[in-house]
């Protein structure tokens, strides 16, 4: 409830959407780029995943989900 | 996340398997090559009736035998999953025929001579603590989509104007809480406001979404930069920010009231395979995606 009051609080209080305002959000909302999930070569291609499985010798995993699993990042 | 958070798992996948990320919804629909080799796959596990979700994460072979399946995402079983998996493949000389049946209403692709734009998004407060660790994870966690923008959307934006066409595809299709689940998108009739303008580079406006019976909502205001080079754009960043309240049949856990919400748009560059998924809202309609103004 205080988190809530305070969020609330600071928000009344806001300025609104400064040019700094933007460019802090931007940069927070960019996705981490050497996050351990990242570090894995997907493929979004089952079939481009199976030529290359075929290829070298090494068997396919599949993370199949609800809505896009590389949109939960 | 915390399945590939794990080194050990992540090793293993890096080093002995070749990994695909892809939306169920999808496969289990698409009459084409792509979806037959998925199914193939998928019913030799638990999950083998295609009139309901087959998510969860399954090894097999490049010849469609199934080696592995769980839909545990705790490290221990799916690092058992993989190890077991490995365990039963045995190389062999096999060579995969080449795609001939391409599905159109699940296998389309990003409009020519438009633009893929990457949206990311965040609940930036409201949350009660916990110390669960899934619900944490969900919490803290940003989301993304792609935004879609038409050839003729990229040259008015180019000429300087913000069409309503793609003003609407934003803020229907990708101002959403999707951080924690696949999220409800705002029918036409939820835009209350929406006030966006193209002028001398920068977009600024207002928006106001909200359901009939006022359960959802997320009002605020938009600021964003478009640089343009040789009639192409070359950037296109925006954030959206506001207050956001309620959540969806899949979107459950959102703080409770109203809370501070961003979203964010960054021109995608197509190196990151993230490029090439389709947007959310597209899935199975893309027309109705890009024709967000009916």
């Amino acid at each position: 409830m205080l988190a809530t009051m305070l969020t609330l609080a600071l928000l009344a209080a806001d300025p609104g959407l400064t040019d700094a305002e933007f460019a802090r959000l931007h940069a927070a909302l960019q996705p981490e780029a050497d996050a351990p999930w990242r570090t894995i070569p997907w493929r979004v291609s089952l079939l481009d995943a199976r030529q290359e499985a075929a290829r070298q010798k090494k068997p396919i995993f599949i993370w199949a989900m609800d809505g896009h699993p590389l949109g939960c990042t | 996340m915390s399945t590939f958070a794990n080194p050990e798992i992540i090793e293993l996948l890096k080093s002995r398997f070749i990994n695909v990320a892809i939306d169920q919804a999808y496969h289990r629909r698409q009459q084409d090559d792509e979806g037959d080799f998925y199914r193939q796959l998928a019913s030799q596990s638990p999950r083998n009736d295609f009139n309901g979700t087959t998510q969860g994460l399954y090894a097999g072979t490049a010849d469609g035998k199934l080696l592995g399946f769980t839909n545990h995402r705790g490290p221990d079983r799916v690092r058992q999953m993989l190890t077991q998996a490995l365990d039963k493949f045995k190389p062999a000389d096999f060579e995969p025929p080449q795609a001939k049946r391409f599905d159109p209403r699940w296998t389309y692709q990003p409009p020519q001579g438009g633009l893929v734009v990457r949206v990311t998004a965040k609940v930036l407060g409201g949350y009660e603590p916990t110390d669960d660790m899934w619900r944490t994870a969900f919490q803290e966690s940003l989301s993304r989509d792609n935004l879609w923008v038409t050839a003729e959307e990229h040259k008015a934006l180019v000429a300087g104007q913000l069409p309503e066409s793609l003003a609407l595809r934003i803020a229907r299709f990708h101002l959403v809480d999707n951080t924690r689940g696949e999220p409800p998108m705002w029918e036409r009739t939820d835009v209350k406001s929406l006030q966006l303008s193209l002028n001398a580079g920068r977009i600024t406006g207002t928006f106001h979404l909200e359901t009939a019976n006022g359960k959802r909502g997320f009002q605020g205001e938009v600021l964003g930069v478009v640089e343009t080079e040789n009639g192409q754009v070359k950037r296109f960043d925006l954030v959206a920010r506001g207050e956001y309240w309620g959540e969806g049949q899949f979107t459950g856990g959102a703080p409770k009231g109203k809370f501070p919400f961003a979203a964010a748009c960054t021109l995608a560059d197509g190196k990151d395979e993230a490029d090439k998924v389709r947007p959310q809202a597209s899935r199975g309609w893309v027309q109705g995606y890009l024709r967000s103004e009916r």
